[in-house]
């Protein structure tokens, strides 16, 4: 059985091999928490300190306004509001997406990996082909398209083009998560009588619940940081954070004030961050109970 | 039979929306692409055909030429750091240490933030006058280098550990969660050998999880081909052509520069590659399921 | 019970129908820009209100990054749902739209504004399109200014501005000496491009430059022109600090502002980045056109007016476009923005030093067009590229370079 805990000895005493280890980790850790550590104090000092350059030093005054700034009132345009308009709408978007594209991404996996219709593999293939297309070409066809079905401008198109473009990567995790479930499980079933959807909803659903939780998770990261996309196709009532976020921080000819810039940024990525902290338990479960094996 | 007929539609009509996206989106937009290559559109797609022209300025543009390059160099080094590093962090952070999750969490949180401003602040910390050289040369080190983001032959490194910063995390969690589904009887009986404890993870325990980071793998490359935030956030390509990379190439041609034929064109080698990268791959894999099943 | 509900409903449908009755009768527009921070934002404002205060309704789109605004805007048209005003270059920018036919011409307006006297020939020359006007000019930006530190000049002992590249040069090592970094450079594509159009100008004059650029010349002078400016542009190169690659144009600024560097090359939207800073013009820093330089090189801004098929759009495209041209708009649009007014006869008092000197070549016709107003969309990469090059490899012979130049427009 998996088991949940660590492996290998229980440390009985320090020893050169533990300390050796524990250096690693702490060396790692400063590696992954330098860009954040900058970011943090960059967003808590003044621009005339910011422009002295030195940006591992710590602010002299910590200095909050630049975060309030970020959220209610960094301007866009002639709209001064702060990125939280657009946080509602980020919801809006990624939920119903997320939700989507993981429920056909578990069709798709089971359908391919335990029926094996004709064709499953041309499938398969094409997607995968599709998955390392950079996507940015597939813009002026869909633009068309979704316009045709008059389905550009809005909620659903983004939704719809979120789900679409997910299909590569959501498939081949739980293509790869049902592979590896065994065969005589869907044939017993069958032999019982029970059809397609049955075995779907009443076996294989309840048992990818932790690969449900590790596709979302990925999808939601990567939808919630979504740009391009959302700028294309959401149209302007519907227009994601990272759009207010592009409005703050992107600017050609314009000032830019960094402090606001970074607070910006993390208040963006707060959710994905508050997601990962929240589950992170259940992320290295769903992964445990053998989802990402091939 | 009967039965088996209802069984087979409920499979097809199960799969019909993603072979309806498949063929009409990917395929459609590849025919497009295909066929929008051979124009000379500019802005808007035009159909005055042109033939190879627009391969044939494609493969003078040295950008293009130097994009292609730098993709395949980060590609590997991406793809390659991000494994070895996630599955170090991985089996560190199995060897029963304190603060588990937090260890994990500061290693995962790259991943959620988004490129356009971290990749500002990598640019600054990589850069000599405001970054790690400046404050290591403070402390007394005067001769410490560190200058990659406007070094022309370390630029594209710069992008490889920025890169691996963000995805390192992703390699971890699923190794990690994989070390943890590996059965104790294993652990016990090699403990009981005397195999030491690094041995143990290379030879028991990386053969277990390759296919995990094989997916892993195939996630980060997907990311590799579509690799742009990163670049237009650290360097834009620069200094010269050292980090250009196809996306960026076929971006800004399709839209700033108003060059949709030559942007199609470059997309077009790009799927052109990318299929055949795959198609042995897939062959061989299709090989084995038939092979599979016939023993069965 | 029923009838509350019936009641409720008759004013429900009532509010409704004033409502939409009400929008009509505004003449609405939607407008996309790029101009999202401080100063540009301030500036799109002054637009905004005026509009209001019209009787227009203003909804706003705006789109930080000229490659996200493109591509936006771009998809909008394909789409079939064009916004009702953008915010776009003057020049060839905007002459695939208007050849396409998706742009709505304002020629009678421009007619009836007299437009053609308030604006120096040149500009009103790129607004029209196969002999009509389009696009709405809001204001141009000098882009051939060397700004300078104040302190920095005077700790390096350096007293009057210099007048020529000799003159600079000595200046700069003199900055050197003293331990500043000379050139606070920014080495993004599209800055060193400036740069080199600012020392071009100075090397060909008014004329040369617009051989070059718009009648493709490529003669001996044109040759001989582009080979000295890259020789300058090489020497640049040791006076630039190790951090330059890839620097935004507000770091660059920042070390000026800090007394860290001597001067900058830049347009004069940098000045927004000197105000916030506090600092003056012509009391903290300096401006001053690039050595040698017979005029300015600017880029200006207009609005342009996609067809909607929308009457009502149509509509407010007009007065929109009024708006914009309205002299006391111009003025204040430029002071909050820092640019230069398009129309020669505005009250000049309000201006700051550096804007007076730029109205005053602008007046004079004394200005050539940036590349961007001239050149393609692909031509203006390839200079991009073609700068860049030449500028980060460093083993470029200028001749050599100057061939690779020329080779931009084929």
């Amino acid at each position: 059985m998996a088991r949940p805990h660590p492996n290998g000895p229980k440390p009985a005493q320090i020893t050169a091999g533990r300390i050796g280890l524990y250096a690693f980790l702490f060396v790692a850790a400063l590696f992954f928490l330098l860009p954040l550590y900058t970011m943090i104090v960059t967003s808590l000092k003044t621009m005339d300190e910011i422009r002295l350059g030195h940006i591992f030093a710590l602010p002299e005054a910590p200095d909050f306004s630049a975060w309030v700034t970020a959220w209610s009132g960094a301007c866009m345009g002639t709209v001064c509001v702060g990125i939280r308009i657009g946080f509602w709408n980020s919801v809006a978007i990624t939920v119903p997406s997320v939700a989507l594209s993981v429920f056909i991404g578990a069709v798709n996996g089971y359908a391919l990996s335990l029926w094996r219709p004709r064709g499953a593999s041309v499938l398969f293939g094409l997607l995968m082909a599709g998955g390392l297309i950079p996507y940015q070409i597939f813009l002026y066809p869909m633009v068309r398209a979704m316009a045709n079905i008059s389905l550009y401008n809005s909620l659903a198109g983004i939704i719809l083009v979120h789900v679409i473009f997910g299909l590569p990567l959501v498939t081949l995790l739980f293509r790869n998560y049902f592979v590896s479930v065994p065969e005589e499980l869907c044939k017993a079933a069958r032999v019982d009588g029970a059809g397609f959807w049955r075995i779907f909803f009443e076996i294989m659903l309840p048992m990818a619940v932790p690969m449900i939780v590790v596709v979302s998770m990925l999808q939601f990261t990567g939808i919630w940081n979504d740009f391009l996309l959302g700028l294309v196709f959401a149209g302007r009532d519907n227009l994601p954070m990272t759009v207010q976020l592009n409005n703050i921080v992107n600017t050609t000819m314009g000032e830019r004030t960094y402090n606001v810039n970074m607070a910006a940024t993390i208040l963006t990525a707060i959710v994905p961050l508050a997601v990962y902290f929240l589950s992170g338990r259940w992320f290295v479960r769903g992964i445990t109970a053998g989802a990402v094996k091939g | 039979m009967h039965t088996k007929r209802k069984r087979n539609l409920s499979v097809t009509l199960a799969l019909l929306p993603t072979w309806f996206a498949a063929v009409v989106v990917y395929i459609g937009t590849m025919f497009w692409s295909i066929r929008m290559s051979f124009t000379d559109s500019t802005l808007f797609p035009s159909s005055n055909y042109v033939g190879f022209a627009q391969y044939v300025k494609l493969f003078h543009s040295a950008k293009w030429l130097a994009s292609l390059q730098n993709v395949l160099i980060f590609g590997v080094l991406y793809v390659s750091g991000c494994l070895v590093l996630g599955f170090l962090l991985a089996a560190a952070l199995d060897r029963k240490i304190r603060f588990e999750s937090a260890f994990r969490s500061i290693f995962l949180y790259p991943y959620a933030m988004s490129f356009v401003v971290t990749g500002l602040v990598w640019q600054w910390m990589l850069n000599p006058t405001l970054g790690i050289q400046a404050s290591v040369r403070s402390l007394g080190w005067e001769t410490f280098v560190l200058d990659w983001v406007v070094n022309r032959n370390m630029a594209i490194y710069a992008l490889v550990l920025a890169g691996v910063w963000q995805g390192a995390g992703l390699v971890m969690v699923i190794a990690l969660a994989g070390m943890r589904g590996i059965e104790a009887e294993q652990w016990k009986a090699a403990r009981i050998d005397g195999i030491p404890v690094w041995r143990i993870y290379v030879s028991i325990i990386l053969p277990q999880l390759g296919p995990a980071l094989a997916a892993a793998g195939m996630l980060l490359a997907m990311g590799v081909i579509k690799t742009y935030d990163i670049v237009v956030a650290m360097t834009n390509g620069g200094p010269g052509n050292s980090t250009e990379v196809p996306a960026k190439f076929i971006m800004d041609n399709l839209f700033g520069r108003q060059n949709l034929g030559l942007a199609t064109a470059g997309a077009t080698m790009l799927v052109l590659g990318v299929v055949l990268a795959v198609a042995p791959f897939r062959y061989a894999m299709y090989l084995r399921s038939n092979r599979a099943k016939g023993a069965a | 019970m029923k009838n509350t509900m019936k009641l409720f409903l008759a004013a429900a449908a009532l509010t409704a129908a004033f409502g939409t009755a009400h929008a009509e009768d505004k003449p609405t527009i939607e407008i996309m820009s790029s101009w999202t921070s401080g100063g540009e934002a301030a500036a799109l404002n002054v637009i905004k209100t005026e509009f209001e205060k019209r009787g227009g309704v203003w909804k706003d789109s705006s789109i930080a990054g000229f490659g996200a605004a493109d591509a936006a805007f771009q998809n909008r048209i394909v789409a079939g749902d064009a916004p009702g005003a953008k915010q776009g270059v003057i020049g060839l920018a905007a002459a695939d739209f208007v050849n396409q036919g998706l742009m709505n011409p304002i020629a009678d307006l421009a007619a009836a504004g007299k437009w053609a006297d308030a604006l120096p020939k040149s500009i009103y020359d790129l607004i029209s399109y196969n002999g009509e006007v389009y696009l709405a000019p809001t204001g141009a930006h000098g882009e051939s200014w060397v700004f300078y530190s104040k302190e920095a000049f005077e700790k390096a002992g350096i007293a009057d501005e210099p007048k020529s590249w000799d003159e600079f040069f000595a200046g700069l090592d003199k900055l050197k000496a003293a331990g500043i970094v000379p050139v606070a450079w920014g080495g993004q594509p599209w800055q060193q491009s400036k740069v080199f159009n600012m020392i071009l100008l100075s090397q060909v004059g008014i004329d040369g430059f617009v051989k070059i650029y718009v009648d493709k010349d490529k003669g001996e002078a044109s040759v001989e022109g582009v080979k000295k400016t890259l020789e300058i542009l090489g020497k640049l190169r040791a006076y630039v600090d190790d951090g330059a690659a890839g620097r935004n144009w507000n770091d660059a600024t920042a070390m000026v502002i800090t007394g860290k560097a001597g001067v900058q090359f830049m347009g004069d939207w940098a000045k927004g980045e000197f105000t916030v800073a506090g600092k003056e013009a012509g009391k903290d820093y300096g401006c001053m056109i690039a050595p040698e330089s017979s005029g300015m090189v600017y880029i200006a801004d207009s609005i342009w007016f996609p067809k909607t098929g929308n009457a009502e759009t149509d509509k407010a495209q007009k007065l929109l476009a009024e708006v914009v041209m309205d002299p006391a708009v111009q003025l204040e649009f430029s002071v909050k923005k820092g640019s230069v007014p398009m129309r020669s006869d505005v009250d000049k008092s309000k201006l700051d030093v550096c804007a007076k000197k730029g109205l005053e070549l602008m007046t004079a016709g004394s200005i050539v067009p940036d590349q961007a107003i001239v050149l393609t969309p692909q031509q203006v990469g390839l200079l991009d590229d073609f700068v860049d090059e030449y500028w980060s490899s460093g083993s470029q012979d200028a001749a050599s370079g100057a061939e690779s130049f020329f080779a931009i427009f084929e």
